[in-house]
């Protein structure tokens, strides 16, 4: 394509019409680069490498500049396609967390589907075996105008879910879901993904040393390559247009969880085979940017060239033109480097002992080239150079350093006067959307598959496996965000929903070991939507900072693996800012894990972390009084990190036999729950005034302060108590358990809140199928 | 005693499968349906896993019922060897006229329904744990050789399409009578209630799992592999946290019992 | 009044693929079974009123159909067929739970109160060399397209 010497709207012009979305000074600094006009498939390469999804060019500079990624028991940081920490001498747990927000709101089951599809190839490439998936999703508000709309997405993204989870035969642990209309046109579908792997056994997504001078093959695997997903990434990276839609459908990859489960067996043989004669492959899937980004970045990132020839990659028809075959997104596709010795083997495993031909219409292995020494990134196609560019060049990417400037907003405190009687607004609560029984999804979840749950969705704060039989130990997995703080204060919902990510695994007893983040947001382009993701990844950085990993004093909860979406805006409108956290907990011995769920009448319940005046953005104000209030949750990060770990003291102590953080809905929801998750013949009687606070009742019970409450085991109270003591921790004996079936609260001396568990189970447990129906 | 976990492209239960097998004393390997289907014959006993064999294309279980594997499965089981068929092994066991083997396809396993006082209150996939009243005699099904009449078990389940139907009027009253129905869904006081949540997919008489005339050929929804170790339980089943991380769970008594016919076929 | 809608998929159908492989590598077809193909067939009865049955089978196939990668044909009253292959219509005699969900919410969702009812089935579009092919589309049928304990087929003509 001519570019030198054109002018710029002579340049714009011509790369418009030929689809790519690479601006005018970045189409002439490629041609600059290299010292002659490009070629089209050359300028759809950079399209795809300089892409705000494979270059993070927007983001780079600010996640460097916070995020805390290294740590005593990082085995690998998020450089390569998943990040991986040590759980023991001998095993490890490697997780990815990603975003396939724009797909899923055009398409939403193949999108969602994809979504998962996508994040355990990461996890597999790296030579693990995928273990559990989590899902945050946030869609729009299933009672507003854009209702049917919104539902039709809802309901596609968790059949996506599930059809390809189940079949895949990997258990979804955790999730969470928020209902809001900033999601209207912009649902989020995150996933997570965890494997297990021995630490000399994992595989690096990166060509081995030695692969240039030995000659590598380069071969690819899986579906045959067609123009599926083609302009995929830079898709992600562009803002949702009504009017575009039809266009953007063509982005859309399919995905299929049956070649998958078949590759999946296939990988592992192979990676029996070359571990059993010690030879080191690199393994990578092709996810965004397809073969051109994974060739590439395989090369590139070991120093080494490839040279590749798209003639002999497996296709579903010969017309496809060079750029589409180099960057389409065909889903189910992996890329192997190997030395040519193992490649005859290599090619048998997936070809002849998994039958791909047979197991899909077209799927096999093909070598496609060779690793070189010479620091070019070639590719060939009916007999023509079609690509001869520097990999270096191509792979690094360019930075921008945008404008940031703070969103203005109004919140006020509502005017609210405190009602008699709270327990009318204790079922409002209950019923939302957003805080009811999630339990209407997750029955369609194959949680059990693979036969490791310890604890699944519902029964705690986090899920929790044994994922290698033999061994004691154990994996807990929890997500969150809360978008409503995020539109406040993006600064403490970044901070807020590590603490409380990691609260969540601390309930069940296990403790965090490492977070991954997944940053949603609007247009970078703009200094506000800059803004908002700049303090949601310096809160949560300063969080991840002050928690500390627990056993090292000063050390940062490492952030190992994460990702940036940015774009997530239409003209109607866009996202609140939404940074999704994972946090990955371990525990010595599952059995130790505790639920959430009441044990015995008599216990006594122990409330932990004061309640302040933080109603902002609460479930309470929103849910009864319409308002969203300014006083956002803070992180107190002293006292946060005492009171996680005390949670964790007390569980392994075995003097606490039932926890559940405080949340959405304040401390009234969290007892609540507690109590309708078991067997429901046990209930709360608490006295409000051992709180030792002056709110209003109704502000003491529904502040999302963080905290716990902890049901101890009856007898151990002075050693629960001197726990609590030995971090600095008030100790507020709230009440106990009951034989009573019911929820009571009283507040200087008066009953403020008396419901039985029938009543309110109603309330929680249809929320959530009326919001979906 | 070793027994082959026969595994079809899409099969996604055959690791937990064969370790349930062993904790319970058998030994064996997972069987790739590719393999040279005579190989099969060196085996004692076989089970289909879970999974979702070629992605339930078509309907569950139809498109694997027509591999040469099951051909000679069918040899195997009329040798008298045991086969049990879990899930999709059991819906594949259906497909393939193995089940309840009354000489052709004598049933479907059709898509849940959900049904609470005569309306669709849900459908579809549904994931969850359930009581199973063993109505057989002990000694009937090689797959609950141990078990009482009137024994209860907890175990979960997971699928898209576990609700028996048939246009045969008299199956039902034939497979009662001959003792071929092995499991029905039941509360954990061990009543059977015709309706969701107890009836969780909508199948006829709460049929959970049957056995063919013979006995030797067991299929059942629910897994009894993700019951095998107490640690596997529920929380609020007061038998999770006893024992050690090798103590039996429930489902066990199902590999058990597989391992005990073996032995007295002998 | 009854509004047809055949839909078909747009990128490579999976399953026909997998249901072509097992009739020729497992059931003995190959020598006869040229081709298969699959298509969904919806049967929307609205009443007799309705103005534009063709703008309403559009806007229904908004719902019904999914356009990202389904393409469909709207009929009012019969369905025609190329020729050139035995078509093979499979459907379920027991209750179809998808079917009532789909007018359920085609009625109460999306306001459609003129839809009546809804019927869905499968065509499988079977091209056959053998002498009788309207025999050997019936054995096909038996012997893997049905259960006969849930599925009814017929051959379209």
């Amino acid at each position: 394509m001519k570019i030198i010497g054109l002018e710029d709207q002579e340049v714009e012009a011509s790369l418009r019409s030929a689809g790519l979305g690479l601006s005018v000074s970045e189409a002439r600094s490629v041609a600059e680069a290299l010292g002659r006009d490009p070629t089209i498939p050359e300028l759809f390469n950079y399209d795809t490498m300089w892409s705000e999804h494979c270059s993070y060019k927007s983001s780079r500079a600010t996640l460097k500049e916070f995020l805390c990624t290294s740590g005593p028991n990082v085995v690998q940081g998020p450089e390569e396609d998943a990040g991986i920490v040590a759980i023991d001498d001998e095993w490890c747990v490697v997780i990815a967390h990603e975003s396939h927000n724009h797909p899923s709101q055009i398409l939403p089951n193949e999108g969602a589907a994809t979504g998962i599809g996508g994040i355990v190839r990461d996890v597999n490439c790296m030579g693990a075996k995928v273990v559990a998936t989590a899902d945050p999703l946030r869609f729009g508000d299933p009672y507003g105008g854009d209702r049917n709309h919104v539902r039709w997405v809802a309901e596609g993204v968790v059949d996506g879910i599930w059809q390809y989870g189940n079949a895949l035969g990997v258990p979804i642990i955790a999730g969470d879901v928020v209902f809001d209309g900033s999601f209207d046109t912009n649902c989020l579908v995150n996933v997570v993904a965890i494997g297990v792997v021995r630490r000399g056994e994992i595989i690096k997504s990166r060509a081995p040393a030695g692969a240039g001078e030995g000659g590598y093959d380069v071969i690819v695997v899986g579906k045959p390559t067609d123009s599926s997903g083609f302009g995929g990434v830079t898709f992600a990276s562009e803002q949702l247009r009504e009017e575009d839609e039809e266009a953007n459908r063509g982005a859309i990859q399919i995905p299929d969880p049956f070649l998958k489960n078949v590759l999946f067996k296939a990988n592992e043989a192979l990676f029996k085979l070359t571990r059993e004669e010690g030879i080191t492959i690199g393994f990578k899937d092709l996810g965004g940017g397809g073969f051109t980004c994974a060739s590439s970045e395989m090369g590139a990132s070991a120093g080494y060239g490839m040279d590749l020839d798209l003639d002999l990659l497996h296709k579903v028809s010969d017309g496809l033109p060079p750029e589409v075959v180099a960057c389409a997104e065909t889903q189910e596709r992996f890329m192997l480097i190997c030395p040519p010795e193992v490649t005859e083997r290599a090619l048998k495993i997936y070809n002849e002992d998994w039958d791909l031909p047979n197991v899909y219409e077209g799927a096999r292995a093909s070598v496609v080239g060779k690793v070189t020494t010479n620091g070019r990134y070639i590719t060939r196609y009916r007999g023509e150079v079609t690509c001869d560019v520097p990999i270096r060049h191509l792979t690094g990417g360019i930075r921008y350093q945008r404008e940031e400037r703070p969103r203005m907003t109004s919140f006020e405190e509502p005017a609210i006067a405190t009602p008699e009687d709270l327990t009318d607004a204790l079922l409002k609560v209950l019923g939302s959307p957003n805080v009811s029984s999630r339990e209407h999804i997750y029955r369609y979840y194959d949680t059990e598959v693979q036969g490791n749950a310890v604890i699944r969705p519902g029964e705690a704060d986090a899920g929790l496996i044994a994922p290698v039989r033999g061994k004691k130990f154990g994996i807990a997995l929890s997500v969150d965000a809360n978008p409503f703080y995020g539109r406040i204060s993006p600064y403490w919902a970044g901070a807020t929903a590590v603490a409380e990510a990691m609260r969540n695994v601390a309930a069940i007893g296990a403790t965090p070991a490492t977070l991954t983040d997944c940053l949603n947001f609007g247009n970078p382009e703009k200094p506000e939507a800059f803004w908002e993701f700049r303090e949601c990844v310096r809160g949560l950085a300063d969080a991840a900072k002050a928690l500390w990993l627990k056993g090292y004093e000063d050390t940062p909860v490492p952030i190992v693996s994460g990702n940036v979406s940015f774009y997530n805006e239409s003209p109607e409108g866009t996202v609140d800012p939404s940074p999704i956290i994972a946090c990955v907990g371990l525990i010595d011995d599952v059995r130790d894990a505790v639920t959430m769920d009441l044990k015995r009448a008599g216990d006594p319940i122990y409330l932990i972390g004061p309640r302040f005046d933080e109603l902002g953005g609460s479930e309470y104000y929103r849910t009864v009084w319409r308002a969203t209030g300014r006083n956002v949750p803070v992180v107190r990060f002293d006292l946060e990190r005492s009171m996680i770990y005390a949670a964790i003291d007390s569980i392994a102590e075995k003097n606490v036999v039932a926890a559940h953080d405080i949340s959405n809905g304040g401390l009234a929801a969290t007892a609540a729950e507690m109590a309708l998750v078991g067997r429901g013949d046990l209930g709360i009687d608490l006295d409000l005034d051992a709180a030792g606070s002056d709110l209003p009742a109704d502000r003491l019970i529904f502040s999302e302060s963080s905290g716990f409450l902890l049901e101890c085991k009856a007898g151990s109270e002075e050693d629960l108590e001197r726990i609590l003591k030995g971090y600095g921790l008030e100790i507020m004996r709230l009440g106990e358990v009951t034989g009573s079936r019911e929820l009571r609260m009283t507040h200087h001396g008066k009953t403020v809140l008396r419901v039985d568990l029938e009543t309110a189970k109603k309330a929680w447990t249809g929320g959530l199928g009326e919001a979906m129906r | 005693m070793k027994i082959a976990v026969v595994q079809f492209p899409g099969t996604n239960c055959e690791h937990e499968t064969l370790v349930a097998a062993r904790s319970a004393g058998l030994s064996g390997e997972i069987f790739r349906w590719n393999r040279p289907a005579e190989e099969l014959s060196s085996f004692d006993g076989y089970i289909i896993p879970g999974g979702f064999s070629y992605q339930d294309r078509l309907r569950a279980g139809a498109i694997a019922s027509k591999e040469p594997v099951m051909d000679a499965l069918r040899e195997e089981a009329e040798e008298g060897k045991p086969i049990i068929g879990i899930c999709n092994g059991f819906q594949i066991l259906v497909e393939a006229g193995l089940l309840p083997g009354l000489g052709g396809v004598d049933a479907a396993l059709a898509s849940n329904v959900m049904v609470s006082k005569g309306e669709i209150v849900r459908r579809g996939f549904y994931c969850a744990w359930t009581t199973l009243r063993h109505e057989a005699p002990p000694r009937r099904c090689s797959g609950s050789f141990l078990l009482e009449v009137g024994e209860l078990v907890r175990m979960p389940l997971a699928h898209a399409e576990g609700n028996l139907v048939t246009v045969d009027p008299d199956l039902m009253a034939r497979l009662n009578e001959d003792h071929q129905v092995v499991f029905r869904y039941c509360n954990e006081a061990g009543e059977v209630d015709p309706e969701y949540p107890v009836n969780i997919n909508g199948s006829l008489e709460n049929v959970a799992g049957i056995c063919n005339p013979e006995g030797n050929v067991l299929g059942m929804m629910p897994h009894p592999e993700r019951s095998s170790f107490a640690w596997q339980l529920q929380p609020t089943d007061p038998g999770k946290s006893v024992g050690d991380m090798e103590a039996p769970g429930p489902g066990r008594r199902i590999f058990e019992s597989m391992k005990r016919y073996i032995e007295v076929r002998r | 009044m009854k509004i047809k809608l055949r839909v078909w998929l747009k990128i490579p159908d999976a399953e026909a693929a997998t249901v072509k492989n097992t009739l020729r590598r497992r059931m003995g077809y190959e020598s006869v079974l040229e081709d298969l193909g699959r298509e969904r067939l919806w049967s929307i009865d609205v009443d007799d009123g309705v103005d534009d049955p063709m703008d309403l089978a559009r806007r229904l196939a908004r719902d019904l159909v999914n356009e990202n990668k389904e393409s469909y044909r709207a009929s009012v009253g019969s369905v025609e067929f190329e020729g050139g292959y035995v078509p093979v219509r499979v459907g379920l005699h027991i209750e179809d739970g998808e079917a009532v969900s789909a007018l359920k919410r085609l009625r109460d969702r999306l306001g459609f109160e003129m839809v009546r009812g809804v019927e869905r089935s499968v065509v499988w579009k079977l091209a056959l060399s053998s002498p009788d092919p309207q025999r050997t589309a019936e054995e096909i049928a038996e012997g893997l397209l049905i259960n006969p304990h849930k599925d009814f087929y017929e051959i379209m003509t």
